[in-house]
């Protein structure tokens, strides 16, 4: 494995056990992200994408293969310490953002790192860099119930990048906004590949997935390109 | 953002749930609080009322009850023998009759007759007037000898202190008179009515409230029953020292003098109260305690699962941005101390009004003392108040903290999508 590697799959199948019989979820899938590119995953739905991203993300384990994040076997690990990995070296960005609704855009931002331990001083001028980075300063005390759809997914991309992680991974981050919004949001995706930030993104939308380094396409389980 | 801040954040983000759970179990943390002060409180109001007589230890005939008493044969002598004793500092006998009262034209009331003998303090306290006057106080007086200030047979004097009711009943003051008629029960008599004079309106505290009392010299006490007492007394009080070890020494000190007789300090009828008539009451409030901390616990259990699983996708999504279960367990733990601490804290006044009226509701029983209480507060309910609902909201946190302990991430954040 290259040093430059961020997150390797190798091999890696998922088998969800159902009271109606087993589903697999992923075929002996193999990908590899290395740091600071941009990778973008394109499939119907139902096909793995989420299944491949929860895995690369650290939030599940392989029912077989391996995943190897900065070359460490994500499945040897505890829950604690991939817990750890997951809070300062991955950011997420999901479909329905998840701001936590009683806290303010700032306070959202401001959550990972106080997880992190980062002093509260250090921890305002990141999150204060942050909004003026996603351009949402005048934003920073309105609870999510005030903001847009584009503006939470912004707050939730600010969220991802507060302990600076080094992949950042999203799943379908523009199906629930407008063409317009979502194309917004691409740019700010743009924005953070350029500032070194790998990237793993599963989505449908094609101008979203346009912008990745290397674009690749699931189908029933398994990537086909 | 600690994670008090958060459940903080939290209670005020989903009010209507807050406002639920806070009434909820304030109301049933005031019949908690309620429960807690009936289990003991008839109890500690009859311990409160035996000492505010100021004698600690009773003396009666081993056919007696504390209730029912018959003679004490050679009380006078027992006396003389227990006032001679180290540990004790007073003694008083006691005797009881019904009679009937009688002012003017009003229509007459059969009362409870006391006769005592002279003693420094109690048994009942002075509200208007003055107490029985029997010469100096404190001066020693030999089994025998009469009142020197009462002699109504030779001199027509009878002096009485009465209870409130009887006072309202006839509006007496000090210095009215009034007309006493012993009768006593299970034999016809056609005693003659003694004139006596009220000196001063008392509190008595075992009377009841529906009960008229009078209480005179035991001189007066044996003209009025037309029967010298050859110091027999029904009963014997007596007030120890408590540098040489209170009631429970000095009763110890006079069973031994007399083995034919029961010896009770306060401590003791309070114990044999206990074991007999308060258990029940205890009894029933600890079934009802149970009952309502169940229903605390089932509420705050319910309406925080309820709310946790309509936020299982946000809870997900903050374990998969790296939120650790201690945090979040935390958050939820805040949460039910927040909800339960709350109405807890409300159960406290709520409670307190709601005990009043109870109370007030219970003494109109009739026969029971007037200042006997069936709900009085002690500091240690407060605490068992407290610890039980800290033991609540823990409880009620459990299952929701073992719920998103347990939560599939990946699942859960793919159900929230799907759905």
């Amino acid at each position: 494995m290259p040093a430059s590697l961020v997150v390797e799959a190798r091999g890696v199948s998922r088998v969800f056990p159902m009271s109606a019989g087993p589903v697999t979820a992923l075929r002996d899938v193999t990908l590899h992200v290395a740091a600071g590119e941009y990778v973008a995953i394109a499939g119907p739905s139902g096909c793995g994408k989420s299944t491949l991203l929860h895995l690369v993300g650290c939030v599940d384990t392989p029912s077989s293969g391996s995943i190897l994040f900065e070359h460490r076997d994500v499945a040897a690990l505890s829950e604690a310490a991939r817990s750890r990995i997951r809070l300062t070296r991955i950011g997420f960005v999901f479909q329905r953002f998840f701001l936590l609704p009683m806290l303010t855009a700032a306070e959202n931002i401001e959550l990972p790192q106080a997880e992190a331990g980062v002093a509260p001083a250090a921890r305002r001028a990141r999150t204060r860099a942050l909004l003026e980075y996603v351009e949402l300063v005048d934003r920073a005390d309105h609870l999510p119930s005030q903001l847009s759809g584009g503006e939470m997914q912004r707050i939730a991309i600010a969220r991802a990048l507060a302990n600076n992680p080094v992949l950042l991974v999203a799943d379908e981050p523009t199906g629930e906004l407008d063409e317009t919004t979502g194309e917004h949001i691409a740019d700010l995706f743009d924005r953070v590949h350029a500032d070194g930030t790998a990237i793993l993104v599963v989505t449908h939308n094609p101008t979203l997935a346009i912008r990745a380094s290397r674009r690749l396409a699931m189908k029933s389980g398994s990537l086909v390109a | 953002m600690t994670s008090l801040g958060l459940a903080w954040r939290t209670a005020r983000r989903y009010r209507a749930r807050t406002l639920l759970a806070v009434a909820g179990v304030a109301i049933i943390g005031a019949l908690l609080f309620d429960m807690l002060l009936l289990s003991r409180g008839l109890l500690a109001s009859f311990a409160d009322l035996l000492d505010s007589e100021g004698f600690d230890v009773r003396v009666i005939a081993s056919e007696g009850l504390p209730a029912m008493r018959v003679p004490i044969p050679g009380s006078a002598d027992l006396a003389d023998r227990i006032r001679g004793m180290p540990s004790v500092r007073d003694v008083a006998l006691i005797r009881m009759e019904r009679a009937r009262v009688r002012r003017g034209a009003d229509r007459p009331r059969v009362v409870t007759l006391v006769g005592r003998t002279q003693s420094g303090v109690g048994p009942w306290t002075v509200v208007r007037g003055a107490s029985l006057s029997y010469g100096p106080v404190g001066s020693a007086r030999p089994s025998g000898e009469r009142d020197s200030a009462s002699l109504p047979s030779e001199r027509g004097d009878c002096p009485v202190v009465i209870g409130r009711n009887l006072a309202t009943a006839f509006a007496l003051e000090p210095g009215s008179s009034l007309d006493v008629t012993a009768t006593p029960a299970g034999i016809a008599s056609a005693l003659p009515s003694v004139a006596c004079r009220v000196v001063g309106l008392v509190d008595f505290g075992f009377a009841g409230v529906d009960e008229y009392a009078v209480a005179t010299t035991m001189d007066a006490f044996e003209a009025i029953v037309a029967e010298p007492s050859h110091g027999e007394a029904d009963l014997i009080l007596v007030a120890s020292r408590a540098e040489s070890g209170g009631g429970a020494a000095a009763a110890r000190a006079i069973a031994g003098l007399r083995p034919d007789l029961r010896v009770y300090s306060n401590e003791d009828v309070v114990a044999q109260f206990n074991r007999n008539g308060f258990a029940y009451f205890r009894q029933i409030s600890f079934v009802l305690s149970s009952l309502t901390m169940s229903f605390a616990f089932l509420l705050v259990a319910t309406l925080l699962t309820v709310s946790i699983n309509q936020r299982l996708g946000e809870i997900a999504a903050l374990r998969a941005l790296g939120i650790g279960r201690r945090r979040i367990a935390a958050m939820l733990l805040w949460e039910s101390a927040l909800l339960v601490g709350a109405g807890a804290l409300l159960a406290l006044p709520l409670g307190g009004v709601l005990a009043l009226l109870l109370d007030h509701i219970l003494r109109q029983m009739p026969g029971l003392p007037e200042r006997l209480h069936f709900f009085v507060f002690e500091p240690r309910a407060l605490v068992i108040h407290v610890v039980l609902f800290v033991i609540t909201a823990a409880a009620a946190a459990a299952y929701p903290v073992w719920l998103t302990s347990r939560l599939p991430i990946a699942a859960t954040l793919r159900r929230e999508v799907v759905g």
